[in-house]
């Protein structure tokens, strides 16, 4: 079941990516895309003539989408948390370092974004892997799946992670990392057809990332976490239409102060 | 084998002498690498006989000769009008007496060789060897007469000498004499080119370390009128109030070895000195004192508050520095900072004090010896052969010197990547220290620490890596670099080193999660392969709205406002000053 899964993995980001824009149109009261659209989008992709700066740039695109699937295939195969994370992160300097590889200004200032954006998140998911330690016992995710509920335990760490949720899905207030408006795409600008695929279909699997740390804090109950999910993925939207861009500097500081002070109370709260 | 280790440095020094000849002072030098490092190894393996005395004449001498150092530093201070000089040597003067006066005749012997001296000979003697191995071809290409360039290499043996003999040294009053030679080395070593701002820097660095000394002083005293112990075994076996207030002021010589805030000073100055000094006093060897230190103490003061407090020290040292280290855009400075960092982290790893983290401490200290050795030498051959030191004019360097950036490249990996120690020293201290939240909740710092820190080297290694892949799309074919086998093989040995110790330490633990870990830097390993398909696309410019001239975007820097610095420092030092007093109110 879980390989299966993990096959297609891809595929189950891209519905969750579809459903995303639906709901974002319903919300903006249009008509909106179809579900399927980011799948039509990959055909017209593979239409496109790809035209590509260097081989080291193109090639790390794909090495990013791999690793992060790798990750996410960990997660659904219930490997070590911490393990997952620290791939993740993996997969996001491989961004960081195709978006330095060119000599763009666009990407470059993308890829110091990404940096910025990675600073201010990665301890907020460690610390979220000691948490789910401190409370079942092992960093397993199977493990962690096995053990009850955890939102009574780690409700501020839960919180922690909805902060962050933003910066991963390229949301509003935290999408300064792609500002279509301010850099053209960031990291991504530079990429075009066929290696712009592996990109879109990266967002995908981040989709599915995040939002399988959400459902891990509803533990031994999957329906509860399915549930989780879907209100987090209504919150999530909501902000995104209700709220404006920061600068990547407030965005930091913003982080610190709220998610990671939490985050470290929660983990004093538990261990107490 | 012992003696082997603390004469042949010195006998190599004065061959250096002997032969006048450049290809005599490179076989000199490879042979004492190969004879250190398989000395090292074999002790290693196969674990000798471990306590020695020493002939009470000798110990007069070795006596008489630290006084003679305290004079000199004294003359130093005066010469050189350095006040910080001056007063600590007239301070350190009548300790020093003092406290040969009060110590008990030794009855334990004052040299011990446990399992954490043989782990410290492999550092020293195999990366030390190989940095010895460098200085010979740099110090070449040094503008300065020949008799100074062997005077140069001469030291650095003599230097391993001194650092083979202060692990094993039990005696307190023995190991301060060798801390104070190696802060001699270093003074030495930093003042070598001569100029104004290397003596600056280098009296810097003489003053920081004599606090370093006062502190060793200071516990000496403490061990000789209350526990009434000369050595740290004696001093481990006692117990009773006044003994962890020796032991905390003992430790307290350790950060300042390691450079840790408020004394990050002399670290940073030193990188005027010649680069293989950096490599071999600041990364590679001699501060690796300072968690050596703590690892040594460990026992003592596992629980206790003050050793607390040196936890919670170290882990935000590691955080501190990280975050320092992202405003400098100087290679050096940048390295510099991140082994501030990393050393804060072994100590707070060291200060812990359960097994499992004292054995993490020690493979973070093997893995960042080989990463740093190995990244301050390619840095040495950036500056030598290229003249660059500043990261913003390295960019897309790849292309111009392939293999110098390979190396620095690797070395960034071989600090952050999976299959390498240091991946796996994080990694398992965050499990380690978590699975000690329940009981001692205060441990929250240390983990969050490493977390943060963490991911602020990461940043910090890819900020520069990137900055060095930063290719122009289609130049003209550039001219490549040619390594000198003089610089080639210290690297590649290096690696190659680093390579088979990852390998060792994965079978070592005989855990699947680390097999795993592998995987991903397999995938990035067989992508290349990919690149000759990707030549049916098409090549284009980069995109910049329409502007023709090239222009790049700055690296990522972030820096502490000046009142913050400043709070920075006072509040390490506070902190500092906490772990004596914490030492003499328990």
């Amino acid at each position: 079941m879980s390989l299966v899964m993990i096959l297609l993995a891809p595929l189950l980001g891209g519905l969750v990516y579809g459903a995303e824009r639906v709901l974002r149109a319903r919300m903006q009261r249009r008509q909106g895309p179809p579900l399927l659209q980011p799948f039509y989008d990959m055909f017209k992709l593979m239409d496109k003539r790809t035209l590509i700066i260097h081989a080291p740039h193109a090639l790390l695109a794909v090495a990013h989408f791999l690793l992060l699937w790798l990750a996410v295939g960990a997660l659904f195969a219930g490997w070590n948390l911490l393990y997952i994370v620290f791939l993740h992160l993996f997969a996001l300097i491989v961004l960081v370092l195709a978006g330095y590889s060119v000599r763009s200004p666009y990407s470059q200032v993308g890829a110091n974004r990404e940096l910025a954006a990675l600073a201010a998140y990665e301890p907020i998911l460690v610390l979220l892997a000691v948490g789910f330690y401190l409370v079942a016992g092992s960093f397993d995710v199977s493990a962690i799946l096995a053990h009850g509920g955890y939102l009574a335990q780690m409700p501020l760490l839960f919180a922690a992670l909805l902060i962050i949720l933003p910066i991963k899905l390229k949301k509003s207030p935290f999408d300064t990392v792609e500002a279509h408006q301010e850099i053209v795409g960031g990291v991504e600008v530079e990429y075009s057809g066929l290696f712009y695929e592996f990109l879109y279909m990266a967002r995908f699997l981040e989709y599915l990332f995040v939002y399988g740390l959400v459902f891990l804090f509803a533990g031994a109950s999957p329906l509860w976490g399915l549930l989780l999910v879907l209100a987090v993925f209504l919150l999530v939207n909501l902000v995104d239409n209700a709220t404006a861009r920061v600068r990547t500097d407030q965005m930091v500081k913003i982080i610190y102060a709220t998610a990671f002070t939490m985050a470290t109370a929660n983990i004093i709260w538990i261990s107490l | 084998m012992l003696f082997f280790l603390l004469f042949s440095p010195i006998a190599a020094a004065l061959l250096l002498f002997a032969l006048p000849s450049l290809r005599a002072r490179y076989a000199v030098a490879a042979l004492l690498f190969g004879l250190l490092s398989a000395t090292a190894l074999s002790l290693f393996f196969q674990p000798a006989a471990t306590a020695l005395g020493i002939a009470p004449g000798i110990g007069t001498l070795i006596e008489a000769a630290d006084v003679v150092l305290l004079f000199y530093f004294l003359f130093q201070g005066v010469k050189h009008r350095s006040v910080p000089v001056l007063l600590l040597a007239l301070l350190q003067l009548p300790l020093y007496l003092w406290a040969v006066a009060v110590t008990p005749a030794a009855a334990s012997p004052a040299l011990v060789v446990d399992d954490l001296a043989r782990f410290m000979f492999l550092i020293i003697n195999i990366v030390g060897g190989a940095i010895v191995l460098y200085a010979v071809e740099y110090m070449r290409r040094e503008k300065s007469g020949e008799g100074k360039q062997r005077l140069f290499v001469a030291y650095l043996m003599l230097f391993l000498s001194v650092m083979n003999a202060i692990v094993i040294a039990d005696a307190i009053l023995l190991f301060f004499f060798l801390f104070e030679m190696t802060t001699l080395a270093s003074y030495l070593l930093i003042a070598f080119r001569g100029d104004g701002v290397s003596r600056r820097n280098a009296l810097r660095a003489l003053w920081m370390n004599q606090v370093g000394g006062v502190f060793l002083l200071l516990g000496a005293l403490v061990a000789a009128y209350g526990p009434g112990s000369a050595t740290f075994s004696g001093l481990l076996q006692g117990d009773g109030g006044v003994l962890l207030l020796a032991l905390a002021l003992l430790a307290m010589a350790a950060p300042v070895k390691g450079a840790s805030l408020p004394f990050d000073g002399w670290l940073l100055g030193a990188m005027v000195a010649p680069t293989p000094v950096s490599a071999i006093l600041h990364s590679a060897t001699m501060v690796k004192i300072a968690p050596f230190l703590i690892l040594k103490l460990a026992p003592g003061l596992d629980g206790t508050l003050p050793g607390t407090l040196l936890a919670l020290f170290g882990a935000l040292v590691f955080v501190a520095a990280s975050y320092l280290a992202l405003s400098r855009s100087l290679l050096k400075e940048i390295l510099g900072y991140s082994t501030v960092a990393l050393l804060g982290l072994m100590m707070s790893l060291a200060a812990v004090g359960t097994p499992e983290s004292m054995q993490l401490a020690m493979a973070l200290m093997l893995f960042h010896a080989l990463s740093k050795a190995l990244l301050f030498l390619a840095a040495g051959v950036l500056e030598k052969d290229f003249g660059l030191k500043d990261v913003e004019q390295m960019k897309g360097l790849v292309q111009r010197a392939p293999r110098s950036v390979s190396f620095l490249l690797f070395g960034f990996f071989s600090l952050t990547l999976p299959p390498f120690g240091l991946f796996m020293g994080k990694l398992f201290a965050i499990a380690s220290v978590a699975s000690l939240l329940p009981s001692q909740p205060w441990l929250v710092i240390v983990v969050t620490g490493i977390a943060v820190g963490s991911a602020l080297l990461v940043m910090l290694y890819f900020k520069i890596a990137a900055a060095l892949l930063a290719t122009a799309p289609d130049t003209v074919p550039v001219q490549r670099e040619i390594m000198p086998p003089g610089f080639m093989t210290p690297l590649a040995l290096l690696t190659l080193l680093s390579l088979a110790a990852a390998g060792g330490y994965m079978v070592q633990q005989h855990n699947s999660l680390l097999w795993l870990l592998a995987l991903p830097v397999l995938i990035m390993a067989l992508l290349p392969l990919l690149t000759r398909s990707l030549q049916r696309f098409d090549r284009v410019m980069p995109y910049r709205c329409g502007e023709k001239s090239e222009f790049d975007g700055a690296l990522f820097y972030v820096e502490p406002s000046a009142a913050a610095a400043r709070s920075l420092q006072w509040g390490f030092g506070l902190l500092f000053a906490a772990v004596a007093l914490s030492g003499a109110v328990t």
